[in-house]
């Protein structure tokens, strides 16, 4: 049971700043609230006493997104679902309906921030392999000296281990930056105890452009989540499809290649299996998921057909 | 305990009032607001059965702070049709018989709402995407998911209204109709209230303290600090049982509370009454509880070994029940065998996971009659046992069953209905227990987790002549319906199959694993599974057809049964007729032809469930598409 001081629920981020640098030891931070209340249940952290809970769900700032500089910049409160319901979310994110769609369920997608996602730091986390493939970063304020200071890091170097970030006292999360990939198709593969509302064991986010014909792989975006600390880009297996044609016998080369990254502490054969299945199924998924495939002149499709 | 104002618009009326700052959406609507049609299932996220609508988007209103509703409209199942009538989806509900247990059905007619609410074209495949957040534990899904299509073709205009209330017209029989439920309406709407939902005057709550060890000896407990909270109205441990203490559907060795060791984890130790649920959860952690570890035994044949640790002192064996069958003379029908087959079976401890919690209320009335309300499988009992235990006569003892919201066997043990009559008579105030999932999960009966060693012996011809079956369950710490589940699965050992020769053993013997129970099919399942698998190998090591094999065995009128009843009519043939036409059953022996076979995959076979639905054709690819033609 999650019990609290108090409970707050700033209206705009320099009030959430404020109240943050001030918070006793031990308050929390909350959007979604979707990871804190089963955490504070038997069998995991047990009762937990918070000093303070602070509330981003109601700062009207940390809602929506916008363009620049070929990025899109989500702010914090943008949550699983919209990345299955906002047109120009999917089509310039075209592997996030995918993560979205196996990522729990319609009710807690409806308030589950992907910030939080990422800020959690679990290494099973299904919306952080697809934020590193879309050169994701994230953005952090603080107060100093009464005036809001930001900077950005990362998400590879934003994430240092299981729970683990580069995230400062004082800190909040307030954007997530990531590649427009308009153009692209996207994948995700995830594995789990079983298939609605699930948590990882492994999953892998795929983004993939050809040319116009679908002969030749212009660029490839493969990261993986749960075979280690923290998420893994596989820069090797996109170097050696990028200029390739679209075969299966290099799908697959790129795959088992991607298995000796394995790192997890735990069932590291059944890992290393799922990595080269998963690698290879998210990159065919990704090729039929093309937009701009035209069924009359794909080579790819009938390269699969033919593997 | 810091309080927060709130004020927000809740099923069309604006609504204000001062809760904890801690509480959840789900809190503030049940507690506060009395709208217990909202359900807490799991508190975790995981059930569905709490859902709402929060400007107009559904959540789970467990993972939702109450802070949250400030200035927000709210609409929960109870303001689905308000006062007027049941809602397109609840009355669809209602026609196809989607309600059993009613538990999970609230959520799930709001998810269903949701649903259409955002796609009232939603085919089958998006209605099960969509409603992939909530759990049912009774239905299967089936007439759930019937229900949401008829409501999505009225809504849609496809079909006219009048198929809602339209009932299938009865033959001489009800059976083979869909008969309507009469309770179906109020659980559509939320107002059948289960024990969680029920609240009377100047009620306390109560929490158990629960054992962390699977076996130990209890030195001392201290309630001393507990006692002393503000708010703690009684602590109770088993030195306040006041008569024979001990239940059991069969043998009475369960104590209310733990009396001089635990025997599993989570077995309760002692309980609290306080003024209110935070106050009881503190006074629970201040218990102290000394314990002494002693050996435990976590799997039946260690039980069984020669100097195992005893469990229970009246059973030095360890043994719950042995439940001996014999007919014929094995050693001659194993002799007149061609084939002999020996095969060893497991099967696992299941937990029933209905969705309601296990819950309560006791109170004594105003005739010193001590009234329980709880949804107990099994009244009748609970009340002669609660009558010893409480040391009154049966006339001073009421059991009232409230809806059960789900059992499936798992509400047949009268695991807290003690503790809450204990602690309404200390207090001579209501008391009521809700239990957590978790708690709910460590504390009740599962399925027996079982091991069969089979031997079977056939002609070559396919006639089973004799069976030799040894069923090893682990009835965990308490007897509970161990004795009828290895009854059951004795006199179900074999199948419904003619065998002159048999000798049947089943045996449940004492752990320190969770308790074993009564469970669907009550033993049958793990004896089916065993037998059943040898039909299928023995039919494949002589070369028959799986049909053809069970045909050759079967009862039939006059056919004499494992327990000796001569049976006058058997209707297994046409069982098996049945199930040959509607699988297309090709012909032939279950190993030959592989993938090859013709007869999998048919039209109305269901196929594994895949995400996606919306995916295809949405807009990101939907332009593609119109360009690509």
């Amino acid at each position: 049971m999650l019990t609290c001081d108090a409970y707050h629920r700033p209206r705009t981020l320099a009030e959430a700043l404020a109240l943050w640098a001030d918070a006793p030891e031990g308050s929390r931070l909350v959007s979604g609230a979707t990871d804190i209340y089963p955490w504070a249940r038997d069998g995991r952290a047990g009762d937990v006493h918070l000093p303070a809970m602070i509330d981003l769900s109601g700062i009207g700032e940390l809602r929506g997104y916008g363009f620049g500089k070929g990025r899109l910049h989500l702010a914090a409160g943008t949550v699983y679902q919209d990345f299955l319901t906002d047109p120009v979310l999917r089509q310039n994110l075209p592997c996030m309906p995918h993560v979205a769609i196996w990522f729990a369920d319609d009710q807690i997608r409806e308030v589950a921030t992907l910030a939080g996602n990422l800020v959690n730091a679990s290494p099973v986390a299904d919306g952080t392999p697809a934020v590193v493939a879309l050169n994701g970063a994230i953005e952090l304020a603080r107060l100093e000296d009464g005036e809001i200071r930001r900077r950005t890091v990362e998400i590879e170097e934003f994430i240092h281990g299981p729970g683990r970030t580069a995230i400062r006292k004082g800190e909040i999360a307030t954007q997530v930056t990531l590649d427009t990939c308009c153009g692209y198709g996207g994948a995700f593969q995830k594995v789990g105890q079983r298939r609605s509302l699930v948590i990882s064991v492994a999953c892998c986010a795929a983004l993939v452009r050809t040319d116009p014909e679908g002969r030749t792989f212009e660029d490839v975006r493969l990261a993986l989540g749960g075979v280690g600390p923290g998420p893994m880009r596989l820069r090797e297996a996109e170097r050696m499809l990028r200029g390739e044609r679209v075969e299966p016998e290099a799908i697959l080369r790129a795959a088992h290649g991607a298995a000796d990254r394995v790192a997890s502490r735990s069932r590291l054969d059944y890992r290393r299996e799922v990595v080269v299945n998963f690698v290879r199924a998210a990159l065919e998924e990704a090729l039929a998921n093309r937009p701009n495939r035209a069924a009359a002149h794909d080579q790819s499709k009938e390269t699969m057909a033919n593997a | 305990m810091p309080d927060m104002d709130l004020s927000c618009t809740v099923n069309g009326r604006p609504v204000a009032r001062r809760v904890a700052a801690h509480a959840r959406l789900l809190d503030l609507l049940r507690d506060d607001l009395n709208l217990t049609g909202t359900k807490e299932g799991c508190g975790a996220g995981e059930c569905g059965t709490c859902s709402v609508f929060v400007d107009g988007k559904l959540v789970k209103s467990c993972l939702m702070p109450a802070g949250r509703a400030e200035g927000a409209v709210i609409e929960t199942v109870e303001g689905l049709a308000g006062r007027g009538p049941l809602t397109p989806v609840q009355k669809a509900f209602h026609k196809t018989g989607a309600s059993q247990c009613g538990y999970c059905i609230p959520g799930m007619v709001m998810a269903a709402t949701a649903c259409l609410r955002q796609n009232p074209e939603a085919d089958l495949d998006e209605i099960k995407e969509r409603m992939g957040g909530n759990i049912c534990r009774c239905t299967g899904y089936t007439k759930i998911l019937e229900a949401v299509e008829i409501a999505r073709d009225v809504i849609a205009g496809r079909a006219d209204a009048s198929v809602l209330d339209a009932d299938e017209t009865l033959g001489e029989s009800y059976i083979g109709h869909n008969v309507r439920r009469i309770d179906a309406p109020a659980k559509v709407t939320g107002r059948l209230r289960y024990a969680a939902d029920m609240k009377l005057v100047d009620m306390l709550q109560m929490q158990v303290l629960r054992s962390p060890h699977p076996h130990a000896r209890i030195v001392r407990i201290d309630t001393a600090e507990a006692e002393a909270m503000p708010g703690v109205e009684c602590v109770i441990t088993a030195d306040d049982v006041p008569g024979k203490d001990g239940f059991g559907v069969f043998v009475h060795d369960q104590p209310v509370m733990a009396r001089g060791k635990v025997r599993h984890v989570g077995e309760a130790v002692a309980a609290v009454a306080a003024e209110d649920l935070v106050t009881a959860r503190r006074a629970v952690a201040a218990i102290k509880v000394e314990y002494e570890l002693l050996p435990g035994l976590y799997d039946p044949e260690d039980a069984l070994k020669p100097g195992a640790p005893v469990i229970h002192d009246y059973a030095p064996d360890n043994v719950v029940k042995h439940i001996p069958l014999r007919k014929g003379d094995i050693a001659a029908g194993f002799a007149a065998a061609d084939v002999i087959l020996e095969h060893e079976f497991g099967t696992q401890q299941v937990e029933h996971a209905y969705l309601e919690p296990e819950a309560g209320i006791a109170f004594v009335d105003h005739d010193d009659v001590v009234t329980v309300h709880s949804p107990s499988q099994n009244i009748t009992h609970h009340r002669h046992m609660l009558a010893e235990i409480l040391g009154l006569p049966i006339n001073k003892v009421r059991m009232v069953m409230s809806p059960v919201g789900g059992g499936f066997g798992g509400k047949e043990d009268m695991i807290y209905q003690g503790m809450l009559a204990i602690a309404a008579m200390k207090t001579m105030r209501p008391v009521q227990l809700n239990f957590t999932r978790e708690e709910s999960l460590v504390a009740s009966a599962k399925r027996h987790p079982s091991r069969v060693a089979y031997k079977m012996g056939l002609t070559s011809d396919g006639r089973i002549t004799a069976v030799k079956f040894e069923m090893l369950s682990d009835g965990g710490a308490y007897g509970m319906s161990s004795e009828g589940v290895m009854r059951k699965a004795a006199i179900l050992s074999c199948g419904p199959y003619e065998i002159e020769n048999l000798q049947v053993d089943t045996r449940a013997v004492y752990t320190n694993n969770t308790p074993s129970g009564a469970f669907r099919t009550f033993g049958g399942m793990q004896a089916q599974f065993a037998t059943e698998s040898m039909m299928d190998m023995a039919a494949e090591r002589l070369g028959l057809d799986p049909f053809e094999i069970r045909r050759i065995n079967m009862y039939r009128a006059g056919s004499l049964t494992h327990t000796q009843h001569r049976l006058d009519r058997a209707s297994l043939d046409q069982v098996l007729d049945a199930a040959e036409a509607a699988s297309r059953w090709e012909t032939g022996v279950p190993s030959v032809r592989g993938a090859l076979r013709g007869d999998l995959g048919g039209p109305d076979t269901r196929r594994p469930c895949t995400l996606g639905a919306r995916l295809a054709g949405g807009p990101a690819t939907a332009a593609a598409t119109e360009a690509a033609e």
